[in-house]
């Protein structure tokens, strides 16, 4: 080894004469024995071999041959797996557990209804008005309003969707507390074959009929946001109507558009006339061909409807057009927003702080920003997801400032989560209740009691 | 040339020292990785860590490229699935003219009021149209609950949160109560558990109408849609809290009783109250050290920070005097019920029992402590938490589905099947229960 040629090299100088043996020892150096160079070689090798063998070994000791789990990540790795098959089980439509029970077969015949004919309402629903006056349908001047809203039973496709569903929730949570209106958020789909955005329909029969003490029903979409907290609906319009729409008369009668009026949020008022419409309205409704076919009917007579299966908002325009006996109640209204499309509304929600005020419920100031197209519950909207989402946030927030005015605060941004006092804390917080409070510089709330 | 300047002997000399200082090296290199991968060597870490460091790294540079790719897509993407809420939240800072409160002074939740009760009497008798009893021995109620504005970390929070307030809004249709749902925090330095206290108050003072404010937590759910608080039972109460005088007075025990789920009068003693309350929450070390003062002097409590409920538990075991004969500690019916010994009986509860105990054969509300469904990880199994709060949330709807003549397949299942003929007649579709509108 080396050692050998190093002692055979002082060997050699220790004999000879510095400067030869200098130069006779570095020719030594520089022309060995070819054997011993060979051997030299092959000693480094076999070293580095070995060491390289032990390096190896170590470190397959300490980080292992798996390269990457250790106990915590293990953990973690089983915690976000369990979740995530938990996720996919709650999301998917099937019980394990239990068989398809047949249910109480009342539709065994072709046709479909919504349930038995009722021919009397009115006069049934009058009777029991008249034996229960505990349960009156006008309290203080104002009808007695029932506001149904709903999302269905499994959780979104996306987190997100749940996060605005419950935004949305708030929202209606909020006007109604201010207005009186009660509120059913409805997550079973009660008839099998209405799934979808056709559910509304046995929801609302069946709100009626079991709350007789319900003047008027309000359908709204959940991806429909209240952005007027003041503005209330005015009722003395509706006194010969049953039915209210926004809608333009205009696109519903000479263009048969499909759009001419919106189903996200409307009023059914609770009589005969509005079970025998509803009646009327969901044949086209049933799931599977009956809707494929009524898809195929509608897109061909309504203006710039696209192919796909029947959608309620669809099918109403239709029966509205072609059995016009039924426009005698209803009240296409558009002189404020009962559904306002949003797209030509959010980017305006600062102008509108600055130069109106709430109460005005159109263009100024819209009483409803309806977000159609987007479909946060879903995968894929009609619309980019950031557009979207952002103008839903500054919908919700230009909302929520001004149910926090009355508590002394305000978002600090149109799309910030974060409030900022706007109104120093006071040992008299009733005049600031006096000015602030909505329910109280509402002309209905400041009758005397009827 | 090197021989002729050091000498040969002195190079060779080099040569070996410098064989050695090789071998020498190599062995100790060795070494330290053997130790390293043994012992670890603290913030050198260890060859696991420089794994993941690495792996990370890479991605990183890996992701970065991907994000440059997709920045263009993302702003116009229709799919929800790629989507990021924090590119929509803007965190904005504080403004210039934001009215703050002075960090030096000591925590307050306001300024003091002391005449409230004759504040509140003046204002309700200049309202008649807001009275604060809607209906003789009913109070008007207000049900407070709430959650974070961001979406929650767990992927199915938001849908569990859904169904919690859908839960509590048909409790109180059917029995008159408004909601309020809060999702700002109102004072940053009052964040966590200790949010409710400034809301609380805000609430009160806001809403002189509201006779009782009940607070309830948003895991908690109504399973007995038909029971009704006994208000005349708290007439000469002011906080009504589930909970067992002897563990609260005599072992100060730390769970004695339940902050998730409670009814607090809107008068110039519960003002006093969430004053006194107050002073351990504030974020940092004044909580820190509440805490530790709290785990010393409660039984059985674990060390954390300072929690609301621990604090009530000690301000009433070393202030009983002075709050004691206002507090009711209710355990005849379950105004919390802990979900861990409630959730398997529901099957049972149903065969036996019927709606309108509110007690042990049939809760009034099941509270799931512990389960935190919007945050990543609870004190409980996943898997557990969700299905029984299904299960609670299906037993509470069965309730108010069977007034329409539907009911849930089962108590695991989200489908709903008829029970009930329909039939026009009205009698049959009459709710039982009491429900006053209190406009």
């Amino acid at each position: 080894m080396g050692q050998d040629t190093l002692s055979a090299q002082k060997r050699a100088t220790a004999t000879a004469l510095p400067t030869t043996t200098a130069l006779a020892a570095s020719n030594a150096r520089r022309n060995p024995p070819r054997s011993r160079q060979i051997s030299k070689t092959f000693n480094n090798i076999k070293i580095t071999i070995l060491c390289g063998f032990v390096t190896i070994l170590v470190l397959r000791g300490t980080i292992g041959v798996n390269l990457g789990s250790s106990d915590a990540d293990a953990v973690n790795q089983n915690l976000i797996e369990e979740t995530n098959r938990i996720l996919a089980e709650i999301r998917s439509d099937s019980d394990p557990n239990e068989p398809d029970e047949p249910d109480i077969a009342l539709n065994a015949s072709s046709s479909f209804s919504l349930g038995p004919k009722i021919r009397n309402w009115d006069r049934e629903r009058q009777q029991w008005l008249q034996n229960n006056p505990e349960y009156p349908n006008l309290v203080r001047g104002k009808p007695r309003i029932l506001l149904l809203t709903g999302s269905p039973p499994k959780p979104c496709d996306n987190p997100i969707g749940d996060h605005y569903l419950l935004k949305s929730i708030k929202n209606k949570i909020d006007y109604c507390r201010i207005h009186g209106i009660e509120i059913v958020y409805n997550i079973a789909h009660l008839d099998k074959e209405l799934a979808g955005y056709w559910a509304k329909l046995p929801m609302i029969r069946r709100l009626m009929l079991s709350h007789p003490e319900v003047e008027w029903i309000w359908w709204m979409d959940s991806d429909a946001f209240f952005t007027d907290m003041v503005f209330e609906l005015p009722f003395s319009k509706y006194e010969n109507y049953n039915l209210v729409l926004h809608g333009y008369p205009d696109l519903l009668f000479e263009q048969k558009s499909w759009i001419a009026v919106n189903t996200g949020s409307f009023l059914f008022r609770n009589c005969q006339w509005s079970l025998d419409l509803l009646d009327e309205w969901a044949p086209m409704g049933p799931k599977g061909p009956i809707r494929e076919e009524a898809g195929r009917i509608l897109t061909a007579n309504l203006k710039g409807r696209p192919a796909f299966e029947a959608d309620d908002q669809s099918a109403l325009i239709y029966l509205l057009l072609f059995k016009k006996v039924w426009m005698e109640k209803v009240f296409l209204e558009n002189s404020y927003y009962l559904h306002g499309y949003w797209a030509g509304l959010v980017d305006r929600y600062e102008e509108m702080a600055e130069k109106y005020h709430p109460g005005l419920g159109d263009e100024r100031w819209p009483f409803v920003t309806h977000f159609v197209g987007c479909k946060p519950c879903g995968s894929y909207g009609d619309y980019p997801v950031e557009r979207c989402l952002s103008s839903m946030e500054r919908a919700f927030n230009f909302a929520d400032n001004q149910v926090l005015k009355l508590y002394g605060f305000s978002h600090r941004g149109l799309l910030s989560p974060k409030i900022k006092r706007i109104r120093n804390e006071t040992v008299t917080p009733l005049e600031f209740v006096d000015r602030f409070d909505i329910r109280r510089h509402h002309p209905s709330t400041t009758q005397s009691k009827s | 040339m090197l021989t002729r300047c050091l000498g040969a002997r002195r190079l060779r000399q080099i040569r070996r020292a410098f064989r050695h200082g090789a071998v020498t090296f190599l062995c100790l290199f060795l070494t330290v990785i053997v130790l390293r991968g043994t012992i670890g060597a603290g913030k050198f870490g260890t060859p696991q860590q420089d794994f993941d460091n690495l792996r990370h790294h890479l991605n990183s540079h890996r992701r970065v490229l991907e994000e440059q790719h997709s920045e263009k897509t993302t702003t116009t993407s229709n799919n929800y699935a790629t989507f990021d809420i924090s590119t929509i939240l803007v965190d904005e800072p504080p403004s210039k003219d934001e009215i703050t409160r002075d960090p030096k002074a000591p925590y307050t939740l306001g300024p003091r009021i002391t005449n409230w009760d004759q504040q509140r009497k003046r204002w309700l008798q200049q309202n008649p149209n807001f009275p604060n009893f809607i209906a003789p021995n009913k109070p008007r109620v207000l049900l407070v609950t709430g959650s974070s504005p961001k979406p929650c970390e767990n992927p199915v929070g938001d849908h569990y949160l859904l169904k919690s307030i859908k839960n509590k809004i048909d409790y109180c249709r059917l029995h008159g109560i408004e909601i309020f749902y809060n999702m700002a925090l109102f004072d940053a330095e009052m964040a966590g558990f200790w949010a409710k206290l400034p809301l609380i108050r805000k609430l009160l003072l806001s809403h002189p109408e509201v006779e009782f404010l009940w607070w309830m937590d948003s895991d908690a759910m109504f399973t007995d849609m038909a029971f009704e608080v006994p208000w005349e039972r708290y007439k000469d109460h002011n906080f009504v809290m589930h909970g067992w005088n002897e563990m609260v007075y005599d072992e100060k025990n730390w769970i004695g009783l339940n902050t998730g789920s409670f009814l607090l009068r809107n008068c110039q003693w519960s003002l006093d109250i969430l004053d006194s309350w107050a002073p351990m929450g504030p974020k940092g070390k004044v909580r820190d050290e509440a805490g530790k003062l709290l785990t010393r002097e409660l039984k059985n409590r674990p060390v954390f920070e300072a929690d609301d409920q621990s604090a009530m538990v000690y301000l009433l075991a070393t202030e009983r005097d002075k709050w004691g004969d206002k507090v009711y500690l209710e355990n005849g019916y379950y105004l919390h019920g802990y979900w861990g010994i409630l959730v398997d009986r529901y099957e049972e509860m149903i065969e036996n029992y019927h709606p309108g105990l509110g007690d042990h054969r049939w809760p009034l509300v099941t509270h799931f402590v512990g389960c935190k469904p919007c945050g990543k990880f609870g004190d409980y199994p996943v898997e557990r938490c969700l299905r029984q709060m299904d299960r609670a949330y299906n037993f509470g709807d069965n309730q108010i589905l069977q007034m329409y003549g539907f009911t849930h397949k089962s108590l695991a299942s989200k489908r709903v099947k008829r029970v009930r003929n329909e039939s026009s007649n009205l009698k049959m579709a009459i709710r039982n229960v009491n429900p006053v509108n209190p406009i």
